[in-house]
């Protein structure tokens, strides 16, 4: 086992190990939450699990996981809402630790892979993972709930 | 020592999937479902099946919560209604 996978190991434990339990129990909201950061840390172990076992197309579980996270997120922000909207679930500080962790990680990725196809993959999906977490944080803490009444009278 | 991620994965499928079965409300069962989903694909990447844990993410992530919460919303909607009716 190399410094990739011991860090995936403890990404694993200490960011998911905490998402199971908190799946698991709590209001709906804070269960929302949780399944939104695991969706993060997950991608950042299967980032580190690709680098790991040095076999680059293991990023596309990343990839897809980074595009269709944020989905899942938005389809129990939209389905749930009755449940989520009388105690909206403050996300900021989640949201900034799971920005902060996929920057350390890619950043880290990338140093290690050098320049090339490769790391611009890694760069589109850190991008992606950062946005679609801010955009599901922000559904499911109730941002775009006002302009949703709006825009439907 | 190169078994620690195998057994870390294994340990949380068991205990989300644990979960899952414990949690009573459809609705909040989709969440669980969702983060075992994550598990399993974690667990699958760790065995080297990346092309089954792609499947899994595809289908687990997205796709099954949403049929869920899609057949929750119905039923109740129409319990709803035969109550109305009565």
């Amino acid at each position: 086992m190399n410094g990739w996978l011991w860090t995936a190991t403890v990404l694993l434990a200490v960011g998911f190990g905490p998402v199971v339990w908190a799946v698991a129990t709590g209001p709906v909201g804070r269960r929302v939450v949780a399944q939104n950061f695991g969706t993060s840390a997950v991608c950042l172990v299967m980032l580190l699990l690709a680098q790991g076992y040095q076999r680059p197309s293991y990023t596309d579980l990343a990839l897809v996981l980074a595009v269709l996270g944020p989905v899942g997120t938005l389809v129990y922000a939209r389905l749930l809402a009755d449940d989520l909207s009388p105690h909206p679930p403050h996300t900021n500080l989640l949201t900034a630790a799971a920005a902060l962790a996929t920057t350390a990680v890619v950043v880290a990725v990338c140093a290690a892979t050098g320049p090339g196809r490769a790391m611009v993959k890694l760069l589109v999906t850190g991008a992606l993972l950062v946005a679609g977490n801010v955009i599901a944080s922000r559904a499911v803490s109730g941002g775009y709930r006002n302009a949703e009444a709006t825009s439907h009278g | 020592m190169a078994d620690v991620l195998t057994v870390l994965a294994l340990l949380l499928v068991a205990v989300a999937a644990t979960a899952a079965v414990a949690v009573r409300d459809p609705a909040r069962q989709a969440l669980v479902l969702a983060v075992l989903g994550l598990a399993l694909a974690v667990l699958f990447t760790v065995l080297q099946a990346p092309d089954v844990a792609l499947s899994q993410l595809a289908v687990g992530s997205a796709l099954t919560p949403l049929l869920i919460l899609l057949s929750v919303r119905k039923v109740r909607r129409r319990g709803q209604r035969e109550d109305g009716g009565r």
